[in-house]
């Protein structure tokens, strides 16, 4: 899922968006408009029912260098979600189910019962705002109320487990999901979903392009990296990225349509700037090639942001071409998301 | 049987006062004393935690020292002190949530008002991780329930998930409502469990214990019995016998080294307590908790040799599966001298799972390998995403390095495989290996004691061995060499065991088992000669197969990805299992009822009315 998407969409209707004039190189803005969030878990002395040392969980990066911890404790948070119409509101999937915020991070509730364990993906829509839909490892669950009730909406998905949820930002009702199994889509709200991508094993993660809404692009486990410009309905594998090892997750580069960035163990960093259909490393000073997660900064032009394996999150100001140490020690990132201020 | 006596002499008095006499008259006094005797083994427990705090050191002391000094009424200012510091830092989630509910109720007369306090403030502050299997959940929901009706009418504010504590509690009994009836209508999922077998016994006494909701009380009080019979059905001599969802990798070897044993000791009083440790929360309130009469007898008191059949399932999975938790048909075979006992193989549970064994009693079971069996050693991620919901790659170093240390290692005798099927008939085992080119790992091991008394390599291609008073036979079906067994100590250490280990690098493989007392046979020899005879046809290409005429007389042919058959019959599994089914046990699949039956004892559990139904018949 792109997680800057639902922003980007708000910024273009007004003059906000003429305030960025992204050159193509590293340049830090002034005044970023949106609000930094990461997922992550200090891995390395965590174990189920032993003492935590360190916060894990969700944290707010507001100045790009400094991660402010937000809420519990928790140990697996493995996705966030901010309703762009009310920063305040935040939504987190994670072990203990979905957990909510109306106050800005300052007090929380868990949102799913018994029923509903570790949601692997969180969404809102960003057509209807109150609705979330979460991933679930059997299936997929609906709120239509920001959370308070849940249906289990994943109808024609026989395989249930769902990594990974995005919803259409530019037609209501349609919404793409990553399974053990394959992509499927559904254009009626989550009522019925239809294969539209077979896979040999879990599809980790869809986004959609914030250039042009026809054009998604999807990670998988042992698929290599696929990439659809119908909106969704069918798909093809790019080539040069390994199908041998996990591909984590991929980003589109809000600044260049061109530009994409994906991760994945063994891969590291691999980065694209013609639109998919070449790939470089970008692994130069990343103390590791197992890689959890990479976004690219839609603030700051030729910025990137990526996870290696219980290590630091690395920053790289030139596309990937050379890395800095950036924030927390002994981490895996989750989720990097980027929610426009209003 | 054999008698063994750990603790009193007087309940071996009581015992035979009753075999020699018979009379229900006499059945009450040994049931009187059955009961001082376990809680004067409780009571033990609890003075020996009470009496590990040193309170002169200001780091020592936890959550278990303090209920058990609050059980004795000791050092109850040191007691709150060290509540208001332990509660400053909560964690341990789950694992800190049930000590914390025993030190609140417990303390609620006896703690300081700012004791009190600071536990109710972490369970504010303090989000405990749910975790993800049901022992888990059994922990994390009977505490949040007993906690919420602690503090009733609280807002969500005051509570870590930002619920009420009417809703808390409404989704905690919810849960535990749901994992009652699952448990009850298709089988335990964490099943015949060595260690997590506390992690629901101990809640459930907690409910039992003090839960306002009679109702509450009453299913806490059955569960105990539904696990403690399934645990007496499947002990020999108080050890835990044959398949487990999940044990360990020092307790698969030395079969009495677990929590289980623990139980067996307080409950049954048949061998010695391998530790008290986890043990002292359930001997906190096990006053609460009066084991019934026929369950100690189905442990402790067998006309012959038995068959039990008992029916499980899978833990959630969650990939790699259509099924969420397919069924596991368990077998055991119990003699006073030796307990045969297995699953069908397969990937059934992670990381933990044991699929077969034989086991051989033994008078005093400390540091005994009292075992013999063989195992595919095998790791995976496809394995670990079966069962966990994480991304693949990393999966099988991050199990070794969250406690599992051993799973990918090629020495190990712990866990299970899909290229593993098992078959077993009586005392006799059929274990199948097809196990393809590049698998983790390309072998399989099987366990040779140090405690044998006899191994013999046989020109016939059986190795004939003994153990306590078992004749065993072992048939390899392929070529092996001898290695060592190495173990990891808890600190990761390997160390090489007296034991030895057969390592037979081939991919089409199988074992197979065949068990005696040596009192069937005049001799030794007599024995060999008899296991020789037996009609037996070994294939292993295309796929392993085995034609077997066992020593009871049976013809079973058992090929792998095929119904196994005897006498020419194909064994039906999904109609011919019961959740319990054996001399003892009774339950049908969905029945939610289990009728314990021992010679005129009756007692039926009845989780569809919520009723407990004794009976004593005049036979």
């Amino acid at each position: 899922m792109h997680r800057s998407l639902l922003c980007v969409r708000i910024l273009a209707a007004g003059s906000a968006l003429q305030a960025f004039a992204f050159s193509g190189h590293a340049q830090s803005s002034p005044d970023p408009k949106y609000d930094f969030y990461v997922c992550a878990s200090m891995t390395k002395d965590f174990t189920i029912g032993k003492r935590t040392t360190r916060l894990s969980g969700l944290f707010r990066i507001e100045d790009r260098t400094t991660p402010r911890h937000i809420g519990f404790n928790h140990p697996k948070q493995d996705a966030v979600a901010v309703d762009p119409s009310d920063p305040k509101v935040i939504f987190t999937a994670g072990l203990n189910g979905v957990l909510r915020s109306l106050d800005g991070g300052e007090s929380w509730r868990i949102m799913t019962s018994w029923d509903m364990t570790e949601p692997k993906d969180i969404v809102i829509d960003p057509n209807a705002p109150d609705h979330i839909i979460v991933g679930l490892p059997d299936g997929i669950g609906v709120s239509r109320d920001r959370g308070v009730s849940w249906d289990r909406m994943d109808s024609g998905i026989p395989r249930k487990y769902t990594q990974s949820i995005v919803v259409d930002r530019t037609e209501a009702g349609r919404m793409v999901a990553g399974t053990e199994k394959g992509i499927y889509l559904s254009e009626d709200g989550a009522k019925h979903w239809t294969l539209v991508q077979p896979a040999d094993a879990t599809v980790t993660n869809v986004s959609q392009s914030p250039h042009d809404p026809g054009v998604y692009m999807a990670t998988t486990q042992e698929n290599g990296v696929l990439m659809s410009t119908d909106g969704a309905r069918s798909w093809h594998q790019l080539d040069g990225l390994t199908s041998a090892h996990t591909i984590h997750n991929g980003d589109f580069d809000t600044t260049d349509p061109d530009r994409l960035a994906v991760c994945g163990w063994t891969i590291g960093v691999q980065v694209s700037e013609d639109g998919g259909k070449t790939w470089t490393a970008r692994n130069d000073g990343l103390p590791t090639a197992n890689v959890w997660r990479v976004a690219i900064d839609p603030d700051i032009s030729g910025r990137l942001y990526c996870s290696p394996h219980q290590e630091a999150v690395y920053v790289s100001d030139d596309f990937g071409l050379t890395w800095r140490h950036g924030f927390f020690e002994g981490a895996v990132v989750w989720d990097f998301a980027f929610i426009a201020r209003p | 049987m054999r008698t063994m006596n750990f603790e009193k002499q007087i309940f071996v008095s009581g015992l035979n006062l009753i075999l020699l006499t018979g009379t229900a008259v006499f059945a009450g006094d040994l049931a009187s004393d059955r009961r001082d005797s376990y809680l004067a083994r409780a009571g033990e427990v609890v003075e020996w935690r009470a009496s590990r705090a040193d309170l002169s050191n200001p780091e020592a002391g936890g959550l278990a020292d303090i209920a058990a000094k609050l059980v004795l009424n000791q050092d109850l200012d040191w007691c709150s002190s060290k509540v208001i510091e332990l509660m400053q830092e909560p964690s341990g989630d789950m694992f800190w949530m049930f000590p914390c509910v025993s030190v609140a109720y417990l303390g609620r007369d006896k703690l300081s008002s700012e004791a009190q306090g600071a536990i109710r403030n972490a369970w504010r502050v303090y989000m405990p991780n749910r975790g993800d299997t049901e022992n888990h959940w059994a922990m994390y929901y009977s505490s949040l329930y007993l906690m919420a009706q602690l503090w009733p009418d609280q807002s969500g504010e005051t509570w870590y998930t930002g619920k009420s504590s009417t809703e808390n509690m409404a989704e905690a009994r919810e849960y535990l409502l749901s994992w009652i009836d699952l448990t009850t209508t298709r089988g335990q999922g964490e099943y015949d469990c060595t260690h997590y077998i506390g992690e629901y016994t101990i809640p459930m006494l907690f409910l039992a214990t003090w839960a306002d909701d009679p109702a509450i009380r009453l299913r806490g009080r059955m569960m105990l019995d539904y696990i403690f019979a399934d645990l007496a059905i499947d002990t020999l001599d108080g050890i835990y016998v044959g398949a487990h969802a999940r044990t360990d990798d020092r307790g698969v070897l030395e079969k009495w080294h677990h929590l289980s044993s623990f139980f067996s000791w307080l409950l049954f009083n048949n061998c010695p307590a391998p530790g008290f440790s986890w043990g002292t929360y359930f001997s906190l309130v096990a006053q609460h908790y009066n084991l019934p009469e026929v369950i100690f007898r189905i442990a402790t008191d067998r006309d012959g040799p038995y068959l039990s059949h008992e029916l499980k399932r899978t833990r959630n999975r969650w990939r790699n599966s259509d099924l969420r938790n397919p069924p596991v048909y368990k077998t055991t075979y119990m003699t006073d001298d030796y307990a045969v006992g297995s699953d069908q193989g397969g990937l059934l549970q992670p990381l933990q799972h044991h699929s077969w064994d034989l086991t051989w009693a033994v008078d005093d079971p400390r540091g005994v390998h009292n075992t013999i069996f063989s195992i595919h050693p095998h790791y995976s991620s496809e394995e670990m995403q079966m069962y966990f919901t994480e991304m693949p790659d990393w999966m099988p170093d991050a199990v070794v390095f969250q406690g599992k240390a051993s799973y990918n290692k090629e020495y190990k005798f712990l866990g299970g495989s899909k290229y593993e099927q098992v078959f077993q008939d009586l005392d006799t085992i059929i274990a199948l290996y097809n196990i393809p080119p590049g698998t983790n790992f390309e072998h399989i091991n099987g366990f040779f004691s140090k405690d044998l008394s006899r191994l013999e390599e046989d020109h016939s291609g059986w190795i004939f061995v003994q153990g306590g008073e078992a004749y065993i036979g072992y048939y390899p079906l392929a070529p092996y060499e001898w290695r060592e067994v190495i173990q990891l100590d808890r600190q990761l250490n390997e160390n090489v065991t007296k034991d030895r280990r057969l390592y037979s690098p081939h991919l089409k493989n199988g074992t197979i088992i065949q068990a005696a007392s040596s009192d069937e046979f005049p001799s030794w020899e007599a024995f060999k000669d008899t296991i020789r005879a037996l009609p037996l046809e070994v294939e292993r290409e295309p796929t392993p197969r085995v034609r077997f005429t066992t020593l009871r007389g049976r013809n079973l042919e058992f090929a792998f990805n095929q119904a196994p058959r005897v006498n020419g019959r194909p064994v039906n599994y999904a109609t011919e299992w019961k959740l319990f089914d054996s001399p003892y046990l009774q339950s049908e699949p969905w029945s939610r009822r289990l009728t314990m039956t021992h010679g005129k004892l009756k007692r039926i559990l009845d989780f569809n009315t919520v009723t407990i139904t004794d009976s004593a018949s005049d036979e």
